[in-house]
């Protein structure tokens, strides 16, 4: 059965509909609750968890920041791991982001009821409508800012979603209703080449959790146990961390073979060469 | 249905059929192999298979339109695609047109063999894994 990820700028909305949805379907439900265990597991503070997944903007000085990295790439392995057995209904874990090109994937926007939101923020904060307006409009830049800085997505693209439901015009009920009609298609359901994509992105994020533990700039890719990773390196380090990198990727249960791509860190050697 | 299952592999590389052939002949799937998609759908037109095995980009016709005449000649028939061009988009078109499984290329042959056992397990026949104990 497939995989249902639901997003939206409103927590709340995700895990109504998330809850509501799962129910429905006979699904699991997988959410923010996971983050203690994979804080555990991975060694690093929940809290520093929770802020790389938040709501919170990241400026561009602070996109490589190692730890942000690390930790949005450690929540990144678990999350594709969980959602191996599938039959689950995805929320608040970012996965909107991060879980591309998956065809039993089924992808949910949920726009969130303006007016309410508005009527809620002002009543929680004491502010004017007008108010709580303007300060939902810059959590929604920020939001976008931080999906951009931590993915390279832009989450308002309605092309990344199957689906897109306004809230404002369609009540919850409907919506947990279209969800599960649509979970049904034919086009949702796994298959051998969305499994095993599914687990190729999954090797591919344990890969660069691993990694990021002792350097930065690293992308991976994942196809059948063979990894290909891209980072960069000055001429002089070359070898050294080709060596570091196989060995330490090697080390990762399901990757058979490394590759290694460096590119030249130009500014660094740039910087170098005027001391 | 015949005690083996019968399969017809439409790949338009001619090692593609070479290789499968005799791996799932070893589990005693009666195989046969074509190049050419007009002469293989001909042959759906005589004969209802257990399982289509179809590429999807073809010169003369291509997978979906060999599936969709697979679907409609013989609907119990298992059709199962493979492609060296998977994409989201792609797979799912597939599977809507009724696809039974979608494999990107390049696949072991024993990837091919579980997918085949699981047809057949749908069309509530059994593949004797015991013969194909390599990956070839």
């Amino acid at each position: 059965m497939p995989i249902i990820i639901i997003s939206s700028e409103d927590p709340a909305v995700e895990e109504q509909i998330a809850a509501r949805t799962a129910k429905a379907v006979g699904f699991q439900t997988l959410g923010p609750e996971v983050l203690p265990a994979i804080a555990a597991k991975h060694a690093i503070p929940e809290p520093k968890l929770a802020e790389s997944l938040g709501r919170t903007a990241t400026p561009w000085w602070r996109r490589q920041a190692k730890g942000r990295q690390l930790s949005l790439a450690c929540v990144e392995a678990e999350v594709l791991d969980r959602l191996a057995p599938d039959n689950i209904v995805c929320w608040g874990l970012g996965a909107h982001l991060y879980v591309l090109g998956i065809s039993h994937a089924l992808k949910a926007r949920l726009l969130p009821d303006p007016a309410r939101q508005i009527e809620a923020l002002a009543g929680q904060r004491g502010v004017s409508p007008q108010k709580a307006g303007k300060l939902l409009e810059g959590a929604r830049l920020k939001r976008a800012q931080w999906a951009q800085a931590a993915f390279g997505q832009n989450e308002m693209d309605p092309s990344m979603y199957d689906l897109i439901i306004n809230l404002g015009q369609i009540d919850p009920d409907e919506a947990v209703g279209t969800l599960t009609t649509a979970v049904g298609y034919r086009k949702f359901q796994p298959m051998t080449y969305s499994i095993s994509s599914l687990a190729d992105l999954a090797l591919a994020a344990k890969v660069k959790a691993k990694l990021l533990r002792t350097m930065n700039d690293i992308r991976v890719q994942a196809r059948d146990g063979k990894v290909v990773v891209t980072s960069k390196a000055l001429q002089r380090e070359r070898r050294k961390k080709t060596a570091a990198i196989k060995s330490l990727a090697g080390e990762v249960p399901g990757v058979n073979y490394v590759e290694v791509h460096l590119i030249n860190y130009v500014i660094r050697a740039a910087a170098e060469s005027f001391r | 249905m015949s005690a083996s299952l019968e399969i017809l592999l439409l790949d338009d590389e001619p090692i593609v059929g070479k290789r499968l052939k005799p791996a799932l002949a070893k589990i005693g799937c009666e195989v046969e192999v074509f190049q050419d998609p007009i002469a293989a759908v001909a042959r759906i037109k005589q004969k209802s298979f257990d399982i289509v095995v179809t590429d999807i980009r073809m010169d003369e016709m291509d997978g979906m339109q060999v599936l969709e005449i697979v679907r409609e000649q013989s609907p119990r028939t298992k059709v199962i695609m493979i492609t060296g061009y998977a994409m989201i988009a792609l797979a799912r078109e597939a599977m809507e047109k009724g696809a039974f499984d979608f494999i990107a290329k390049p696949f072991k042959p024993d990837d091919l063999r579980k997918v085949i056992a699981k047809a057949a397990e749908a069309l509530g026949s059994k593949v004797d894994f015991s013969a194909a104990n390599d990956n070839n």
